[in-house]
This record gives structure tokens, sequence and C-alpha cells, in this order.
């Protein structure tokens, strides 16, 4: 019985997300289009995050850079460190990094605020005032994310690899120039390209499941602590899953 | 669930019915295995104040939510100015909404806009084509409406209980609609402020000559602005009348409120 | 209002950034591989391609000139490579310059190595096909390297019979110039040891070979770099000469052998003072000889490629004792 009832919840919350997701493209082609909403949802979203999001991408690269070096020292290959470094922030660390961060960030953010929004009954008086909350709300937070976040990873790739380019410089000296020729020189389409239209998509899950769990919110503040909480943990378990496919995906088209 | 039988029959008067702005008849609904309304019937005439009185969970907050289309009936039609709103599609029910106000019982002022633009939000409906300076207008009356000019700039978490209430209400207030529902507007302000939004409230209605719902348990609330009380037990209307009739009553049922 | 202009600007700086940053990497990027501005294509058909893969780097003179854009198999054993080059490098390259397919850096990045001939020539034009120069793979050295292992095997194998056969011989009991005695013995215990040595090193080196043959071991690596391919070559040259020195060192020792046989008797030798000269300076110099050998069996053990290995027998060596 109890499996059967987890089993139900686990279906219910999945077609859930797929239908509230649906409904954002059937809301969202028609006019008329929450155009100031969104452009303030994009500055909140992604110019509000970038100081969070470039520290981060800063310690990464410095840190990365540093724990990489003493095995590429063991095996002798120590000049090929910005290229190591280059290619592991640009494919794979920057993007989910960067979006694990923003999921902490935005995800629980939406979620808090749609979570009290639907409870202090803010979602209906919407409604009731002549605009579909789903478009101003839902579909605005969606595209800010999903526009934004891959903007705060192609900075936050950046910061990095600057970041890395420190981390190089603390134990040997190299200049600035030459480590980015050897990162460029080292990188293919097929490693920004595929990375860059994952961050897309992580951008729209973080959107997408934080508006669901708000949008969603049982009564009561403590509803609205558990939408902001599994909005994160939600996200972030489907930023990896993402993560997992595109790199099937990718694979399969030959990019690897 | 037992349930006492009431003899009472179901009080819509068919000469109201006629004029009737809004026209509930044999709604049904319920969450999951909890039946909020049964068969519930009811009318409001032009320039009525009609107060439903109910325990908490009755679900009076229910039935109003199903007048504005936020919530649709199991069963059985509920007509405002004439028309069924679970068949509106959402044009006609954003063109309902224009002409029925709604006073939220949380307010539900949104937290990341000022007062103005709180008051703004309700203009946005694309069909209606005002200028700035009529936006203007509005804003300034509304305001004025409710004695808070000074408030345009400040934020919803800046305002008091009360304040908040009155900026609502100039909220609901500003499209100056026909109907409008208030879902307890006097929950959680101290007997001071509450009386204030009473006066307020009757104020306004004479002023704009507005039809109103008033959900309640206040019952100096329900005194004041009350032309007519419904009772709603039991997912029925229990019984209507004058708060006087009422207040007479010797039905156990009826006098639980007014002790 | 004024702070939502505010903060549009901000934003509109926000994602201008992003964009900027994105279009410089991709540029960035595009210019590494040549898609952006108008370049020359090449031709080069090679036999083998040794695992040239499309994007690789084609270097003109050992800077980055351009990039394989395309792999086509023309028939079985005729691959065509065309190379998108770089136009800069356009008025330099001339018709006879020679491709090959080479590494870059430790790790087997194959590219495409295009170097001057030393002649005359016109300058080269869109879609030229280019010769390929010969140069010895990794497998045809080895070949030789085994080749001079089976010598020296045939080598030492020749310098065992003969010191056996002088050990056999009387010769010792008759000599009694006590000197000339130590002397030959002094050479022949060098001569075991060169043999022991040399056998060792061909042991060693047959082991080698394998292993690098299945592309194992650090010397593996170490073999496809041109460098280290040279040192070992000169390595090998060094031991094929020497070898070469033993085989006649042994060939004379036979000789002499032959002679103190051939003259049927060692009183005659004895009394004969020229042949007794003789014998010692053959002596002398097969001392010197094998000395020299040893010498270059110890250079050979120094040489940083085997150091490992010769350190590991010692090892195991001392481990045993």
């Amino acid at each position: 019985m109890a499996t059967s009832t987890k089993t139900r919840e686990f279906l219910n919350e999945t077609g859930g997300i797929a239908r509230f997701t649906g409904q954002l493209f059937s809301v969202t082609s028609k006019p008329p289009y929450e155009v100031r909403e969104f452009l303030s949802q994009c500055y909140s979203i992604g110019y509000r995050s970038f100081s969070l999001i470039g520290l981060t991408g800063f310690i990464m690269g410095l840190v990365l850079t540093m724990q990489l070096r003493p095995s590429l020292v063991y095996y002798g290959v120590e000049s090929k460190l910005p290229m190591m470094v280059g290619i592991a922030i640009v494919r794979e660390i920057g993007p989910v990094i960067t979006a694990l961060i923003f999921a902490g960030k935005i995800g629980s953010s939406i979620g808090a605020e749609l979570g009290s929004m639907k409870v202090t009954e803010q979602i209906d008086a919407m409604e009731v005032s002549g605009t579909n909350p789903y478009k101003y709300l839902v579909a605005t937070r969606v595209l800010a994310a999903t526009l934004m976040l891959p903007i705060l990873t192609v900075l936050s790739d950046a910061i990095g690899l600057f970041g890395a380019y420190i981390g190089v410089n603390i134990k040997a000296v190299t200049s600035f120039r030459l480590f980015f020729t050897q990162i460029f020189q080292n990188l293919q389409y097929g490693d920004l390209t595929p990375a860059f239209i994952k961050t897309f998509l992580f951008g729209f899950a973080v959107g997408m499941v934080g508006c669901y769990k708000g949008y969603n919110s049982n009564k009561g503040t403590r509803g609205v602590g558990s939408s902001a909480n599994s909005a994160v943990v939600l996200s972030s378990v489907i930023i990896f899953i993402i993560d997992l496919l595109v790199v099937q995906v990718t694979d399969l088209l030959g990019l690897n | 669930m037992a349930m006492e039988t009431t003899t009472y029959p179901s009080a819509v008067t068919e000469t109201q019915a006629e004029q009737a702005l809004i026209e509930i008849s044999h709604v049904f609904k319920s969450f999951g295995d909890n039946k909020v309304l049964k068969d519930f019937s009811i009318t409001l005439g032009k320039e009525e104040n009609l107060v439903v009185l109910g325990k908490s969970g009755s679900g009076k907050s229910v039935l109003i939510k199903c007048i504005i289309g936020l919530l649709k009936p199991d069963k059985g039609t509920v007509k405002v100015f004439g028309d069924d709103v679970a068949q509106m599609d959402h044009q006609q029910l954003d063109r309902l909404r224009a002409r029925v106000g709604f006073l939220f019982q949380s307010n539900a002022l949104y937290d990341s806009m000022t007062v103005r633009e709180n008051l703004e939000f309700s203009l946005r409906r694309h069909w209606l084509e005002v200028t700035e300076a009529e936006v203007e207008d509005m804003v300034k009356e509304a305001l004025e409406n409710v004695g808070l000019a000074y408030t345009a700039q400040m934020m919803p978490a800046e305002l008091s209980g009360g304040m908040a209430k009155r900026i609502a209400l100039a909220r609901t207030m500003i499209l100056k609609p026909e109907i409008i529902l208030y879902d307890e507007p006097t929950s959680g302000l101290d007997p001071v402020t509450a009386r204030e939004i009473d006066e307020l409230i009757v104020k306004l209605q004479r002023k704009y000559h507005t039809s109103s719902i008033i959900i309640s348990h206040d019952m100096k609330c329900v005194k004041k602005t009350a032309d007519r009380v419904a009772l709603l037990l039991n997912g029925q209307c229990y019984i209507t009348g004058s708060y006087d009739e009422l207040e007479s009553a010797e039905d156990n049922n009826i006098k639980q409120f007014f002790e | 209002m004024n702070n939502q202009g505010e903060n549009n600007i901000k934003l509109g700086v926000f994602v201008l950034t992003g964009l900027f940053v994105l279009i410089l990497s991709f540029y960035l990027i595009g210019k590494n591989r040549n898609l952006f501005g108008s370049g020359f294509t090449l031709r080069v058909r090679f036999q083998n391609l040794n695992g040239l893969m499309e994007g690789g780097n084609v270097l003109y003179a050992g800077i980055q000139a351009g990039t394989v854009d395309e792999i086509n198999i023309i028939n079985d054993t005729t691959m065509e490579v065309t190379l998108l080059m770089d136009k800069k490098f356009k008025p330099y390259i001339r018709k006879n310059a020679l491709a090959v397919i080479g590494t870059e850096g430790l790790m087997g990045e194959k590219v495409v190595n295009i170097s001057a001939v030393n002649k005359k020539a016109a300058l080269i034009e869109n879609g030229d096909q280019l010769a390929v120069k010969r140069v010895i793979g990794t497998d045809e050295m080895l070949q030789t390297l085994s080749q001079t292992n089976n010598n020296f095997a045939v080598v030492s194998g020749a310098l065992k019979t003969t010191v056996a056969k002088i050990n056999d011989s009387k010769i010792w009991d008759v000599l009694n110039d006590s000197s000339t005695a130590s002397n030959i013995r002094a050479s022949l215990n060098n001569i075991t040891k060169t043999t022991a040595n040399a056998r060792e090193m061909t042991r060693n080196l047959d082991q080698l070979i394998t292993q690098t043959k299945r592309g194992k071991g650090a010397a593996g690596l170490l073999l496809s770099d041109t460098g280290f391919a040279a040192d070992l070559k000169t390595t090998m040259v060094h031991v094929k000469a020497t070898s070469t020195e033993v085989n006649r060192l042994a060939v004379q020792l036979n000789q002499v052998v032959q002679n103190v046989n051939a003259d049927n008797g060692v009183l005659k030798l004895l009394n004969d003072t020229s042949a007794a000269a003789n014998v010692r300076k053959s002596l002398e110099n097969i001392q010197k000889g094998t000395d020299g050998f040893n010498q270059n069996m110890e250079a050979l053990k120094h040489n940083f490629l085997l150091r490992g290995y010769f350190k590991k027998q010692e090892k195991l060596q001392k481990a045993r004792q």
C-alpha cells in the first residue's frame, strides 16, 4: 500500500510538472506579453546573481587549478594544466556548478516568492485583477531563468578561467596571453556548444521547478518553506539528470 | 458525517431572483472527501448587502470564489449578471471580474510592488483603454476614498494591518465594480480598526451604489453592514433574514452565532 | 520608474558583456580552427595516417598553420588528407614542401608537419598536392634494433665458443710466462663478462622491443617522440659499432688460437719470441677492445632510457643475494 501510494504521488507530481510545463508553451505564445515583468525578472535573476556566481566561479577555477597541478607535475605534463583546466571548466564544471548555485539562489527564491504569493492569495488576486498569473509570474520567470543562466555561465567560465590563471601563477609563471592561447588552442566547438546549450536547459529546469513548487505550495509558512526547499533539491537533481542526458546525446551526435 | 436534516426551506424568493445580480442554485463543491457545499442556493439583489454567516471551514470562501470563477462548482450553476460563470472563457471572465470586486481575507497586496503599483495593477487589462492621466485620477480617487493618499509610494510591508486592508479595499474599488465580494474583511484586525473598516464598507457602498456579499463571523461587522443575513450551515443555506430576525430566532443553530 | 530604467541599463550591460564573452570565445576557437577568414587548401596522400583526425593541427616549420579539414580514403593504401591552411602562410610554402605526420607533445596528438626543402621551387597554389616525406617509423626503427640484437647474439655466441676453446686447450699448462697467463686470464675474464653483459643487453633489448611494439611502458611513449628516438638510434649505432669491434677481436683471437694450435707444439711458440710478442700484443688488444666494449656497455647502462631497467635488475640481484 505504502509503495503504491508513493508511486501514485510520484506519478502525480511528474504529471503535474508536465502539465505545468505544457501550459507554458500554450500561454506564452499568445499576447499580451509581459515585457516589463520579464525585464525586471531578468534583472533580479540574472544581474543580481552575478556577484555570487562570479565569486564561486573564481574560486572554482583557482581551486581546480591548484588541485590538478600535483597530478600533472607527477606525470611531467605540467604544461598541459591550462588545457585541462580550460576543458574541465568549459565543458562540465562551469555549467554545472553555476547551475547548482543558480538553483540554490534562484530556485529557492522563486519557490518561496510564488509560494508566499500563493499562500497570501496574491496569485488569486492577480487572476481576479484580469492578469493571467501563470503568464505574469511563471512564464516571465522561467524565460528569464532560461536566458540568464547561459549568460551567467559564460561569465562564470570566464571568471573561472581567470581564477585558473591566478592559480597557475601561484606556483609558476605564465603569461596571460600564453595561458589563454593554450586554452583556446585546445578548445573546440564540440566542447563549447553542447556545454552552452545545456545551460539553457538547466535554466529552464530551475525556473520551471521553482515556479511549479511555489505555485503549488501548501497553505501556511511551512508550505512556503518546504516549496522553497524542494524546489532547490528537485532542480539540483534535474540538473544532473539533464547533464547525463546531454552527454549521451552529444556522444551520439559525435560531438565529443 | 451524521447530519441533522433541516426542516427549514431553502430561502430563495422568486421576486428577488428576477432582478438578481447573482444567482446561485444548487451548487455542490467538494475537495476530495470533504463535501463543502451541498446543494447551496442563494441570490443577491441590486444594491443589497448580503452577509453570509458561517463557522470557519464551512465553505464561505469557497462560495465567493465560485462566484468570481476562481473555483468551479462540481454541480449546479452560478450566474452573475445572468451569465453562467462556469461557461465563460478567459476574456469573458476577465470582463466579469472588472465588474465584480473581490477583497481577500489576507489582503493579497503584491509585496514586491508599491501601493501605487498595486492599485495600477488592476488597470492593466489590455482591453481597458485608459490614459496615463486617467490612471493618475483613478489611483488618487481610490486612495482618497480610503483616506490613505500619502501611502502611494510605500511598500505593503510598511503598512499596518488596518492600512493594508484599506489599500486592499481601494484596489478592489478602483474599477468601480457593481458587486464586491468581501472575504472576512475584519478578521485579524483590532476592534477599533474593524469598526473603521465596517464604516468604510458602508460608506463606499452608498457612494457607488454597489451590491455586496460579505463573508464574516464578526457579529459587529454583520450588524453594521448587513441588509440581509444568510446562514451557511452544513453546506447549505440554512436560513436567510434580517439581522434582527435572526438575532431573535429561537433555533439553537442560529443562536450560537449571536451569543 | 527611474529605478527601473537604471536596472534596465545594468541588465543591458550584463547581457552585452555575456554575449561579448561568448562571441569572443567562439571567435577565438574559430581562429584556431581556421573557420573564420579565408584560407586555402592543400592535399596530401599518406599510406598510413597513424591516428590523425579531422581538426588536427597542421604545422609549418613548427608554427600552427592550419587544420585537417577532411580525410578521404582513396584506395586500400592511400588516404587523402585535405588541409585547410591559414592564408598568411601562402607566400612561404613552396610546391616542393614535404608533409609528414608527426606527434605533438608527449601525449601523442597527431599533427601534419610541413617542412620546406632546400631547393628553389614555385610557390604553392590552392588545392596543390604535397609530397610526403619518408621517415623511418617506429616500427622500422624497432626492426633495425631487432636485427642488431640478432647480430649481437651471434657475436657473443662466437666469442663464447672461442673462449671455451681457449679454456679447453692445454695452453695454460705450457705457458710458463706468468704475466702472459694472467694477461690472458684477465682478458678472458673480461670477455666472459662482456659476453654476459652482451647477452643481458640482448635480452633487455628484446624485452624492450616487445614491450614497445605492444605500445606499453614509458619507452613506448618515449619512442614515439622523435627526439628520444634519435637518442636511441645513436645509442644503437654505438652498440652496433661495438659489436663489430668485438666480432673483429673475436676473429683475431680465433686466429691466435688457431696459430697456437697450428704450430703443432707449444715449445715452438714459446721459443719464437716474435710469436710470443704477437700473442701478448693480441691479448693486449683484446683487453683494450673488451675494456672499450665494457665501457660502451657501461655507457649504455647509464643511458637514461635503460637506466631504470638496469637499476631494477640490480635491485633484483641484490634481493637475490
